[in-house]
């Protein structure tokens, strides 16, 4: 392994923070969005920030992977 | 007249499956490492769907669906909890398969035997999984045995019904193995879905206009039926919480999970599967309108029978080949799923017990018992079902109170220093301990809090002092070899 290759700790940090955020969100963020409204698309507010924290994890979940490989 | 219809779909349907099953494995030779991990050569898409058969099971279809019927805003923690333990599978699944592949592991429980240098952990580890097992494939039973009986309207004996479905899945497991679970359950995931939007657009369309419209009918009957409770409430914010982080740190730690991680073809299908499972997770919005729309529909179902709730509802209003096509999707939902759990079981008591103690002395007398032990687990399962009976999403906490124990020492086994088997050993005896004292005094939660995670703390709290004590007393031994110094 040469030294040139070697990836030093910020890129694995940047994975690590990008994956936690949206873990947070759909643990102790829940706590703070349970809330019925403002009601989007007709959902309750709490069930649309659980979908959308779904939706948005890929995102996340793909800065890490660059973030790994680049 | 509808009842055969209704059912004739559904047969034709898991006959058809099966067959696509069996064509997968053809030609392919039967040892233990083709049997239980597919070779070890499963692709980004077949993998995907392999994984994914753990969340279009039959609780994606009737009890997701039961709890919103049932409980209201408690059931999003199943869309919460997927999520979560994708993120930590980004991270964890790829080591273990690199350590997996090294080692050239078979099974959840060698992990343990390997990592930790104890024959006696693996066995304890291989128990605890195939105990843990026994509910989960119960809860595919007891889904069977709903569809059934729905879509027989009522003129088939369920009993009959589920021994038949559950027979014809063993002998599927029995035949074809880890490869042929995974092409069925192409067919089961294409059908599924179709069933989910049906569930989740057509039915609350039907009724209210707009699944926003079964959302209103709701909110005007139950004003809180949408938003989670409070703190210390039953099934309240701290438990859904809690839940939530308990059941993502057990998610990857089933026996069926951890060989699908092993069946990877390399680390990087792990890591982008990992990217795009959350997308299945949305689905599970649909299952809710579905469940919210028969609250409205057809209320006053309790307990168990919540679970039965949107397939009643199309039973009541929609002609029977519709039912039967809902059916068929749900019914692979439960036996696919159910395969590849039976399999797990099987292997691990197989491998870990058998094999590791010397009962077995070749290879073909292991995938000959795996295939005996296949049809024992069958009967097993099938005698809790007869004899236990609660919701789904009840039998699966159950599950996961147990398999979750196993997840510090996974976690700990990735790292190049490990803590002696000892120490995981004694964590996993004190969760036990700890969850057995719970369900003997019936408690689901502890000020909120849910009780699997308690027992999760006690058991992290114990490997640690027995960890910590283990190494003053190697220490002081100087020059003993300990087990914690088994591999570098």
């Amino acid at each position: 392994m040469c030294v040139g290759m070697r990836h030093s700790m910020p890129p694995r940090v940047t994975a690590f923070v990008s994956a936690a955020i949206p873990v947070l969100a759909l643990t102790v963020g829940v706590v703070f969005a349970n809330r019925l409204e403002p009601r989007i698309l007709g959902l309750p507010f709490v069930l649309a920030w659980i979908v959308a924290w779904v939706l948005l994890t890929p995102a996340f979940l793909w800065v890490a992977y660059r973030s790994r490989t680049s | 007249m509808n009842a055969a219809i209704a059912l004739g779909i559904v047969g034709v349907v898991v006959a058809g499956t099966i067959l696509f099953g069996l064509r997968g494995v053809r030609g392919v030779a039967m040892d233990p490492q083709e049997y239980i991990v597919g070779g070890r050569r499963m692709g980004a898409l077949l993998l995907w769907l392999l994984l994914a058969g753990e969340i279009y099971t039959t609780f994606t279809f009737l009890g997701a669906a039961g709890w919103a019927y049932g409980k209201g805003a408690p059931a999003y923690y199943i869309l919460c909890y997927g999520t979560v333990a994708y993120v930590i599978s980004f991270f964890l699944a790829p080591p273990i398969h690199r350590i997996a592949r090294e080692r050239g592991m078979l099974t959840g429980p060698d992990f343990f035997v390997d990592r930790y240098g104890s024959r006696r952990l693996g066995a304890l580890v291989a128990v605890l999984g195939f105990l843990m097992l026994v509910p989960y494939v119960t809860l595919q039973l007891t889904g069977l045995q709903i569809l059934l009986q729905i879509a027989g309207y009522g003129a088939i004996n369920p009993f009959a019904a589920v021994a038949i479905g559950f027979f014809v899945v063993a002998i599927f497991t029995f035949v074809t193995g880890l490869r042929g679970a995974a092409f069925a359950s192409i067919v089961k995931d294409a059908l599924v879905l179709i069933g989910v939007l049906f569930a989740g657009l057509v039915l609350p369309t039907h009724f209210f206009g707009s699944p926003a419209g079964a959302l209103d009918a709701v909110l005007r009957d139950h004003p809180t039926w949408l938003t989670i409770a409070g703190p210390s409430a039953p099934n309240g914010i701290t438990w859904v919480v809690t839940t939530t982080i308990l059941t993502a740190c057990g998610f990857f730690m089933w026996p069926q999970s951890m060989a699908a991680i092993y069946s990877a073809r390399d680390e990087d299908t792990l890591r982008r599967n990992a990217i795009f499972l959350p997308f299945y997770q949305v689905m599970l919005l649909l299952v809710f309108f579905a469940g919210f729309t028969a609250l409205e529909v057809l209320p006053g179902l309790k307990g168990a029978a919540a679970d039965q709730s949107f397939m009643l509802v199309v039973q009541k209003y929609y002609p029977a080949w519709v039912l039967g096509g809902v059916a068929a999707a749900g019914t692979l939902a439960a036996l696919i799923p159910a395969a590849a759990q039976l399999l797990a079981a099987a292997s691990i008591i197989g491998k870990n017990v058998f094999a590791d103690y010397g009962l077995t002395r070749d290879a073909a007398a292991e995938t000959r018992t795996t295939r005996i032990l296949v049809l024992v687990v069958a009967l097993l399962a099938f005698a809790f079902w007869a004899l236990a009976r609660t919701t789904l999403v009840g039998l699966l906490l159950i599950g996961y109170n147990g398999i979750t124990q196993l997840f510090p020492g996974v976690v700990l086994g990735v790292l190049r220093n490990r803590p002696p088997a000892i120490a995981v050993g004694s964590g996993i005896v004190a969760g036990l301990i700890v969850l057995v004292y719970f369900a003997a005094t019936q408690q689901g939660q502890v000020a909120g809090i849910n009780t699997g995670l308690v027992a999760l703390a006690v058991n992290a709290a114990v490997l640690g002092v027995v960890a910590a004590v283990a190494r003053r007393r190697s220490l002081a031994a100087a020059g003993d070899v300990g087990p914690s110094t088994s591999s570098g």
